[in-house]
């Protein structure tokens, strides 16, 4: 098992995968984090609440967990890259006990998830902090509680990984398993989010767990408000990380069972 | 484990997709110390069965062992059985060096094994490069350098030739040559016939899954032929056809295979070779030149002088693979086939 994930995690740092995953951690975190402070919520279009305020400061963090399909999709790309490129086969040769295979590849991405995660987190706390300071914009919740909600939002991004690691695990096909997963996870849930009566089922799909993170509800309740349904109501965070964590098993089982009977062509 | 001989067996191994019969009641076994060629015309199943072989795919029925044990239950299998089923199998985004030190890690290999097959391989100059500038014959040597990374006592090689250039050919025939010498197991499969005749001393046949022939090549092949350019051509003819060999006819049997152990005893299938006494079977082929079956050169020109008749061209002409191949694959029915393996014993 220990060669298993020394070679897995040689696979990782080979490709360009880590240093894109790093670069969208980045670039997402300390970026879109930097420019959304920068402009300020009240003047989005629709504008949202600013800053200043404890709405605000959640909405922009909830945004910020809307990234979740990057890593996910970077889960799902690990997988299904080794039946892409034909090295499935060859990887089973040596691995025959295939869930040891994909036990490595779930220890070797939780890390990489991890890693996403907190680099996501530090560079969104600091353009947040930097940004609000140098706007003299004060913060409408404590810099404490921030720091909370991004760790939070930091560790989701493991989960949401793998969850993309059992989805490519499940469908196999790259493009299939890419567009499944950025797809539904991108644009599914806040369709979902807009249909009455399904929009009832969304806190406990993955997208609402995460919500249930941050306490962001600005979208939804302004969905519902839009279309006049009945407000979505969020579980509370502490029920929406072991929803997320659910899901996280539930894929990493699916990775692991999954594989073992079917032929490798 | 270094040192062992380890034999295939395939037993009664078949495997159905839904309605669809792609290997069907396979029993055959590979001998350690030779190149086997495994043939078959596309789709006959060759594949499928080395990729049940490797616990790729799982049969629907019947049993395929290495060293008496299934792939699954090999203690390391990298070091037991080196496979190579898909030459493209490489990311592209990875450099030769990048693919094969992740499976030295999974295998537990050192780096320098790496480096020595690097070289082994003539990859050392493109080992920092990324696979997908690579062609087809880099990434087939990338990809066998990889199964050899445990150094393995059995080789599996699905059209190992396709991609390489003449001299990687050539190369890779004397490789597969010495690994066979040094007591390994070696199976490849191509459809480049007329690699495999220089190599192969054994041969697995199949057809639409099912066994067609099996053994050693010299004995398949049947005895050679002699081709005669003669002036005197129509009466050499005649004299040929009326001659009765005495039992003594040149034959390619156990001993002239270099087999001590009677390996050739195990012929499975030999449609075509005669038996002791029949008539030579003479062909015309026009222009003088006649191809005689049957009878050895030697023969051919003592009786050629013995009634003073002129012969101006005389060659030993062993059986064409790619002749013999068509002819069992495309002519042989099933009941000769049944027949046949019936008599050996082959396929029970």
């Amino acid at each position: 098992m220990r060669h298993l994930v020394k070679a897995e995690i040689r696979r990782l740092l080979a490709t360009r995968v880590w240093t894109g995953l790093l670069l969208a951690a980045t670039l997402l975190g300390g970026g879109l984090m930097g420019a959304m402070a920068l402009v300020g919520p009240e003047h989005f279009d629709p504008p949202m609440p600013g800053l200043d305020t404890e709405a605000g400061v959640r909405s922009i963090l909830g945004i910020l967990g809307y990234t979740a399909f990057v890593p996910a999709a970077a889960g799902t790309l690990a997988v299904t890259s080794e039946y892409r490129h034909g090295t499935a086969a060859v990887t089973f040769l040596f691995a025959p006990r295939r869930w040891q295979v994909l036990a490595a590849k779930l220890a070797t991405y939780g890390g990489a998830g991890l890693a996403f995660g907190l680099v996501l987190a530090g560079t969104a706390a600091a353009a947040l902090f930097g940004v609000a300071a140098a706007r003299g914009v004060p913060l409408g919740l404590p810099a404490g509680t921030v720091l909370g909600l991004l760790a939070r939002i930091g560790l989701a991004m493991v989960g949401y990984l793998l969850i993309g690691v059992g989805v490519g695990a499940l469908l196999r096909s790259q493009v299939t398993a890419l567009c499944a997963v950025i797809g539904y996870l991108y644009l599914g849930e806040p369709l979902l989010m807009m249909i009455p009566g399904v929009n009832t089922l969304y806190p406990v799909l993955p997208g609402g767990a995460m919500a249930a993170l941050t306490g962001f509800t600005y979208l939804a309740d302004a969905v519902s408000q839009e279309l006049g349904s009945t407000a979505v109501r969020l579980l509370p965070p502490a029920a929406g990380a072991l929803l997320l964590t659910g899901y996280a098993l539930a894929a990493a089982a699916i990775a692991v069972v999954l594989p073992m009977r079917r032929d490798v062509t | 484990m270094t040192g062992d001989r380890q034999k295939i067996e395939v037993k009664h191994l078949t495997k159905r997709y839904g309605e669809v019969t792609a290997v069907s009641d396979l029993t055959f076994t590979v001998e350690p110390g030779v190149v086997t060629g495994f043939l078959g015309p596309n789709g006959a199943g060759k594949t499928t069965t080395m990729r049940m072989l490797t616990g790729l795919v799982s049969p629907t029925s019947g049993t395929a062992t290495i060293g008496g044990r299934p792939y699954a239950q090999l203690r390391r299998p990298s070091r037991t059985v080196g496979a190579v089923f898909d030459a493209n199998a490489c990311h592209p985004g990875h450099t030769a060096r990048d693919h094969l030190r992740v499976y030295a890690a999974m295998g537990g290999y050192p780096d320098g094994r790496v480096t020595e097959l690097l070289d082994l391989l003539d990859l050392a100059g493109a080992a920092d490069r990324r696979t997908r500038g690579f062609s087809t014959g880099m990434r087939q040597r990338l990809n066998l350098a990889t199964a050899l990374l445990g150094d393995p006592r059995v080789l599996l090689l699905d059209e190992p030739g396709n991609g390489l250039d003449p001299d990687g050919v050539r190369w890779l025939r004397g490789f597969l040559r010495r690994l066979a010498g040094e007591g390994r197991t070696v199976l490849i499969s191509s459809h480049v016939l007329s690699e495999l005749q220089q190599l192969v001393e054994d041969v697995v046949v199949i057809r639409r899954g099912e066994l067609v022939a099996a053994g050693p090549w010299s004995r398949l092949a049947g005895p050679p032929s002699v081709l005669v350019h003669s002036p005197d051509a129509d009466r050499l003819a005649a004299v040929l056809r009326d001659h009765r060999p005495d039992g003594d006819a040149p034959r390619v049997d156990a001993a002239a295979s270099g087999r001590p152990d009677g390996h050739a005893a195990r012929v499975e299938a030999a449609a075509g070779s005669r038996t002791d006494g029949d008539a030579p079977r003479v062909d015309a082929l026009g222009g003088g030149r006649l191809r005689v079956h049957g009878l050895g050169a030697p023969e051919v020109a003592d009786l050629a002088a013995a009634h003073r008749l002129r012969v101006h061209e005389l060659v030993t002409e062993r059986a064409d693979l790619e002749q013999r191949f068509l002819e069992l694959t495309k002519e042989l029915t099933n009941e000769l086939t049944d027949e046949l393996t019936d008599d050996t014993g082959i396929a029970a």
